[in-house]
C-alpha cells in the first residue's frame, strides 16, 4: 500500500477514514441527544447516502476523468446493483406486506399468482434471490455482463467521443422504459420498496442505519484505494494516454478497445456496488433512478469537484448533494436554476473544479500582479482554457 | 265520431293551408287513431305507415308514447290523447296539448286545465309496440338532413336483419344522393338478404357484400358461415362456398387497408421525427455541437405557438377565420423566437466550447435544465392547451382508411422544410459558407469566410428549425415543460443513425425508424416497440458505425 501512497497522504487518509468510520458513528451512538456533538440518525442516514453517491462519482470519474469516455449510463449500473439487492430485500419482507402473502405486494397486485402459478406467484428468476450471497453476486455480475456486452459492441466498432455518450444515453433510456413496464417483473413504476429486514436485522432501526453507513464508508475507502492503485500503475498510464490521444496509443501497438472495455466494466461494477448499498439506506429503488438525468448529475459532481483527480469527485458528490438537500428545502423552485447554472458555470469557468480552484486563483493573481507591474493593457482573461483532461484526439 | 272529426279537420286545413300542413295534420290524426285503437296489429300497422311521415310532431309523439308520456283525458265521453306542455307552473303542473291539433285542453269555462303528470293515465304501450315505434323512429333518421346520421341509422337498421325493412331501404336508395349513405343502404339490403328464405337471395346478398368490401358485416358473415356448416337438414354447400369467398375478399381488403393505414401512420410518425431531428442534423450533424437543449428549444417553439394562440384569442375572439390563421403566424414566430434563443445560447455558451464537444454536452444540458425551470415558472408545471385551427382538425376516409388532416399537414410540412433546408444549403451563399466551414474550419477561415458569423447563423437556423418543429408538435402532442425530453433521445439516435453531416441520412433514418415503430407497435405495444427500435439502432451501428450515409473523409476520426 505504501508503494502508491506517500506518507503524508497515508496520514490524511487515515485521519479522514477514522473520522468517518469511527468518530461519526460513535457520536451518533454514544453521545446523548441533547449534546452539541450528537449526530442525529437522520444525518447519519443522509451522509450514508452521500457516501454511496461518492462511490458512483468515483466510477464515473474512472471512466470520464481518466479514460475520456463520457458515459451517460452509469446510473443504469447504479440502479441495476440497487435492483439486485432490492430483490433480495423484497423477498425478506415475508408475510409482513400489505397482502400478507409470501410474495412481494406488487406481485399480488399484478396477479402474478395466476401468471406464475407453478412457483406460487414468484417469477422463476426471482427464486435464487432468497439467498443474500446470490444477490450480492448478482449485484456484481449483472451490471458487469450488461457493460461487457454494450462496451464490446461499442468499442469494437470504434464508437467514441460524443457518439459513445449518445449511445449510452439510448441504452439507459431503453432500459428505463423497460423497467417501467409492469410485466418486466420488477415492480414497474413503483419499483421495489417497503423493505423490512437486511441480514436478519430490522432495516429501519438506527443501529442498522449506522452499520450501513459504516459499510458505505468502508466501500468508499476501498474503491478509492483501488482507483488510486489502478491509476498509479502502468495500466493507469495507458488509460490516461487513451484519454489524451487514443490514436497514438493505438499506433503504439496497444489494443485500446480492450483497455476501454476493462475500465468500462470495472466502472460499472463500482457503480453497481454503490447502488446496492444505496438502496437499503433510502429504502426504495425505482426506474427513475436510472434515467439519463441522474447520470448527467453524477457527471456534474465530478466536474464540480474536479475530474481527473480522485479526491475531486468525492468532494463534488458530497458537496453538490448537500447543497441539493438544502436548496430543495429552502427554495424548491430555484433548484433546477442552480443546478443548470452550476453546470454552465463549471464547464465555462472552472474546468478543473473545486480541486483545481487554488491553482486557478493563483494563476489569476499572478496575472494581476504582472499587469500591475507592467502597467499595460491586461491580456484578456481566458478562463475558458480547455482542461487538459479532454483534449480531443488529434 | 273519429272519422267525422278527421274529415272536419281535413276540410278545415285543406282550405286553410298548403299541402304540407294538411299532410302533417293527417299524420296527427293517424297518431290519435293509433293511440286510441284497441287492436295491437292495427296500431303497429299505422305506426309502420307513419315511417314515411317524417314530421317533428310525429317524432315527438312517438318518442313520448314509447316513454309512456302520452296521456289520455276523457271529456264528454270522448278520449283525448294529449302531451304535457314542457312549461310547468309553480305546483309542477302543466297544460295539456291535444295531439290532434296542438291546442290547449280547456275546461267547461274555457280556462286551461292544469295536469300533474303523476295522477294521469298514460296511453298504453307494450314491448311489441315499442319495438315498432323504435323502428319507425330509426327510419326517420334515414331521412335526416345530416348524411352522417342517415348513414349510422342505415347501418343500425341493416344489422337488425329485418326483411320487412328492405322495401324502405330500396325506396330510400332511389332518393339518396350521398355516396357513403348509398353504400350503407346497399350494404344494409345485402346484409338483410342473408336471412331471406330464398337461397338465391341469400347468395346474391353474399356476393353483394363481397363487392361492397363490407367490413361491418364481417361478424354476420362468420355467423352465417357457421350456420351453414351446422345445418344438417339442407345441403348448403354452395352458400358456404360463396360465404367463404366473400370473407376472403373482405379479409384481403382489411389487410390492404391496414397496410395503407400503417404506411400512412408510419409516414407521419417519420415526418414528426424528421421535423424534430432536422434542426439537430444542422447543429449536431453539420456543426458538431451536442446541443442537449435542443428539446427545450423545440419547447420554446411550442410555447410561442401557445402565446400566439392566446394573443389571437384576445384580439379576434375564438370564432372566425382570423383566429384560424393564428397557426401560420405561430410557425413564423416560433422560428424567430427559437432562433433568437439559439443565437443567445451560441454567443453565450457554445462558442467557447467548439473544440470540447463533451463539455458542450454538459453545458447545454445545464441550459436545458434552466429553460425547463423557466417554462415551469412562467407557464406552470401542467401542460398547456394549444387548440387546432379548424382546417387542421378532422379527417377524411378513403376505402375505410382514415387520413387525419393534422397528420397530412405534418407530412407536407416536413417535406417542405427539408426541401427548404436543402435549397438553403446548396443554392445560397450562406449555404456554401456553412458547408465550407463544416468541411474545414481553418481553410475556410483562411480564404475569408467569417467562420464566427457562419457558426452563429447556422446555429440560429438550426434552432429556428427546432422551434418550428415545436410549433408543429403542439398540434400532435402535449405542450409542457418536459416536451423536449420526450424527443431528445430519438432525435440524437436518428442523426447518428442517418450519418452525421448528411441530410439525406437524417431523412432516411427517420423514415426507417418511423415506419418500423408503427409496424411494431400493434404487436408489441408502444414501449416495447421503442425499446426494440433503440436496440436495433445500437446493433445497426455495429454494421455501419458511421450511420447509413457516412460522410467520406480521409481524416482518422472521420
Amino acid at each position: 500500500m505504501t508503494r502508491f501512497l506517500n506518507k503524508k497522504e497515508s496520514l490524511i487518509l487515515a485521519i479522514v477514514s477514522f473520522l468517518i468510520l469511527v468518530v461519526l458513528p460513535c457520536l451518533n451512538a454514544f453521545v446523548p441527544k441533547e449534546s452539541f456533538f450528537h449526530v442525529s440518525d437522520f444525518t447519519i442516514n443522509v451522509y450514508g447516502k452521500y457516501l454511496c453517491y461518492a462511490v458512483l462519482a468515483l466510477g464515473v470519474n474512472l471512466l470520464w476523468g481518466y479514460t475520456g469516455l463520457l458515459s451517460l449510463g452509469q446510473c443504469l449500473f447504479f440502479a441495476l446493483g440497487g435492483y439486485a439487492l432490492g430483490m433480495h430485500l423484497m423477498l425478506m419482507i415475508g408475510k409482513l406486506g400489505q397482502y400478507q402473502k409470501d410474495i412481494p405486494d406488487f406481485m399480488v397486485f399484478l396477479e402474478f399468482e395466476t401468471k406464475y402459478a407453478e412457483t406460487g406467484g414468484l417469477p422463476p428468476h426471482w427464486m435464487p434471490f432468497r439467498s443474500i450471497w446470490f444477490a450480492v453476486l448478482m449485484v456484481i455480475v449483472v451490471p458487469a455482463v450488461v457493460a461487457y456486452i454494450f462496451g464490446f459492441l461499442a468499442f469494437r466498432s470504434r464508437i467514441k467521443g460524443v457518439y459513445f455518450s449518445i449511445l449510452s444515453q439510448a441504452l439507459t433510456y431503453a432500459a428505463c422504459l423497460m423497467f417501467f413496464r409492469n410485466d418486466f417483473t420488477f415492480g414497474g413504476n413503483n419499483g421495489l420498496t417497503d423493505f423490512k429486514f437486511i441480514l436478519g436485522a430490522d432495516i429501519n432501526t438506527p443501529e442498522t442505519k449506522r452499520w450501513l453507513f459504516i459499510a458505505s464508508g468502508v466501500l468508499l475507502l476501498s474503491v478509492y484505494l483501488l482507483c488510486r492503485w489502478l491509476t498509479s500503475t502502468k495500466f493507469g498510464l495507458i488509460q490516461r494516454a487513451i484519454r489524451d490521444s487514443e490514436n497514438r496509443v493505438l499506433f503504439s501497438g496497444y489494443a485500446t478497445a480492450h483497455f476501454k472495455l476493462f475500465v468500462f466494466v470495472l466502472s460499472a461494477v463500482i457503480c453497481a456496488v454503490g447502488g446496492a448499498l444505496y438502496v437499503p439506506q433510502v429504502g426504495i429503488i425505482n426506474p427513475s433512478e436510472m434515467s439519463t438525468d441522474k447520470s448527467l448529475e453524477a457527471v456534474v459532481w465530478c466536474a464540480v469537484g474536479g475530474r481527473s483527480t480522485l479526491i475531486g469527485p468525492m468532494i463534488g458528490a458530497i458537496s453538490v448533494n448537500a447543497l441539493k438537500s438544502w436548496a430543495t428545502r429552502a427554495f424548491a423552485e430555484q433548484w433546477l436554476f442552480m443546478l443548470g447554472g452550476m453546470f454552465i458555470f463549471v464547464v465555462l469557468f472552472m474546468p478543473n473544479g473545486i480541486v483545481g480552484l487554488p491553482a486557478q486563483l493563483k494563476a489569476l493573481k499572478a496575472r494581476y500582479i504582472d499587469r500591475k507591474k507592467s502597467g499595460e493593457e491586461p491580456a484578456p482573461v481566458d478562463a475558458t482554457e480547455p482542461a487538459p483532461a479532454t483534449k480531443s484526439a488529434d | 265520431m273519429m272519422r267525422f272529426l278527421r274529415f272536419l279537420l281535413l276540410a278545415v286545413v285543406f282550405l286553410a293551408g298548403p299541402w304540407q300542413i294538411r299532410a302533417a295534420d293527417s299524420n296527427r290524426a293517424d297518431l290519435v287513431t293509433a293511440i286510441l285503437s284497441e287492436d295491437l296489429d292495427h296500431q303497429i300497422e299505422i305506426i309502420k305507415k307513419l315511417s314515411d311521415a317524417d314530421e317533428p310532431i310525429v317524432t315527438q309523439v312517438l318518442a313520448a308514447w314509447r316513454l309512456s308520456e302520452v296521456y289520455i283525458y276523457e271529456q264528454d265521453d270522448k278520449k283525448i290523447p294529449f302531451l304535457l306542455d314542457p312549461q310547468l307552473n309553480s305546483d309542477g303542473e302543466a297544460k295539456g296539448l291535444r295531439i290532434i291539433d296542438g291546442s290547449v285542453i280547456n275546461d267547461a269555462e274555457g280556462k286551461p286545465i292544469w295536469f300533474a303528470s303523476f295522477d294521469l293515465v298514460p296511453a298504453e304501450n307494450n314491448s311489441k309496440l315499442r319495438i315498432a315505434i323504435k323502428a319507425t323512429l330509426d327510419f326517420f333518421s334515414l331521412s335526416d338532413p345530416n348524411p352522417k346520421v342517415r348513414r349510422d341509422a342505415t347501418i343500425k337498421l341493416g344489422q337488425s336483419q329485418n326483411l320487412d325493412y328492405i322495401p324502405n331501404f330500396e325506396a330510400k336508395l332511389k332518393k339518396e344522393t350521398d355516396k357513403e349513405t348509398i353504400r350503407a343502404l346497399k350494404e344494409a339490403i345485402a346484409l338483410t338478404q342473408l336471412v331471406d328464405e330464398k337461397k338465391e337471395a341469400r347468395i346474391a346478398g353474399l356476393k353483394k357484400l363481397g363487392e361492397l368490401r363490407s367490413i361491418n358485416s364481417m361478424s354476420f358473415l362468420q355467423d352465417f358461415l357457421k350456420k351453414t356448416k351446422e345445418d344438417t337438414k339442407v345441403d348448403r354447400a354452395d352458400e358456404r362456398k360463396q360465404a367463404e369467398s366473400t370473407i376472403k375478399i373482405i379479409e384481403g381488403y382489411i389487410a390492404m387497408g391496414n397496410f395503407a393505414g400503417t404506411s400512412f401512420r408510419g409516414l407521419s410518425t417519420a415526418a414528426v421525427l424528421l421535423i424534430a431531428a432536422l434542426g439537430l442534423a444542422i447543429t449536431f450533424g453539420l456543426m458538431g455541437v451536442i446541443n442537449m437543449a435542443h428539446g427545450e428549444i423545440m419547447a420554446v417553439g411550442a410555447y410561442t405557438a401557445f402565446v400566439t394562440q392566446n394573443l389571437f384569442k384576445s384580439w379576434f375572439g375564438v370564432s372566425g377565420g382570423k383566429f384560424d390563421m393564428y397557426f401560420l403566424v405561430a410557425i413564423v414566430l416560433s422560428f424567430i423566437t427559437a432562433a433568437l434563443v439559439g443565437l443567445i445560447l451560441e454567443r453565450g455558451v457554445i462558442r467557447f466550447l467548439y473544440k470540447r464537444p463533451l463539455e458542450s454536452l454538459l453545458a447545454t444540458w445545464g441550459v436545458s435544465l434552466v429553460l425547463q425551470q423557466i417554462f415551469r415558472s412562467v407557464f406552470g408545471a401542467a401542460n398547456v392547451q394549444v387548440g387546432s385551427p379548424s382546417w387542421l382538425s378532422g379527417s377524411f376516409v378513403v376505402h375505410d382508411v382514415l387520413f387525419a388532416y393534422n397528420r397530412i399537414f405534418v407530412i407536407v410540412f416536413a417535406v417542405s422544410i427539408v426541401y427548404g433546408t436543402y435549397l438553403l444549403l446548396t443554392k445560397t451563399s450562406l449555404g456554401l459558407q456553412i458547408r465550407a466551414v463544416m468541411q474545414n474550419r481553418n481553410m475556410a477561415s483562411c480564404i475569408g469566410v467569417r467562420t464566427e458569423r457562419v457558426n452563429m447563423m447556422t446555429f440560429a437556423f438550426g434552432s429556428g428549425l427546432a422551434g418550428m418543429a415545436g410549433a408543429c408538435m403542439s398540434q400532435l402532442a402535449n405542450v409542457g415543460p418536459s416536451l423536449g425530453q420526450n424527443y431528445i433521445v430519438d432525435c440524437f439516435m436518428i442523426v447518428v443513425l442517418g450519418g452525421v453531416g448528411s441530410l439525406g441520412g437524417t431523412v432516411s433514418a427517420s423514415l426507417g425508424v418511423g415506419v418500423t415503430n408503427q409496424v411494431l407497435e400493434p404487436w408489441l405495444g408502444a414501449v416495447l416497440g421503442k425499446i426494440l427500435v433503440l436496440s436495433g439502432i445500437i446493433l445497426f451501428l455495429q454494421w455501419r458505425p458511421a450511420g447509413i450515409f457516412a460522410t467520406k473523409s480521409r481524416s482518422l476520426d472521420g
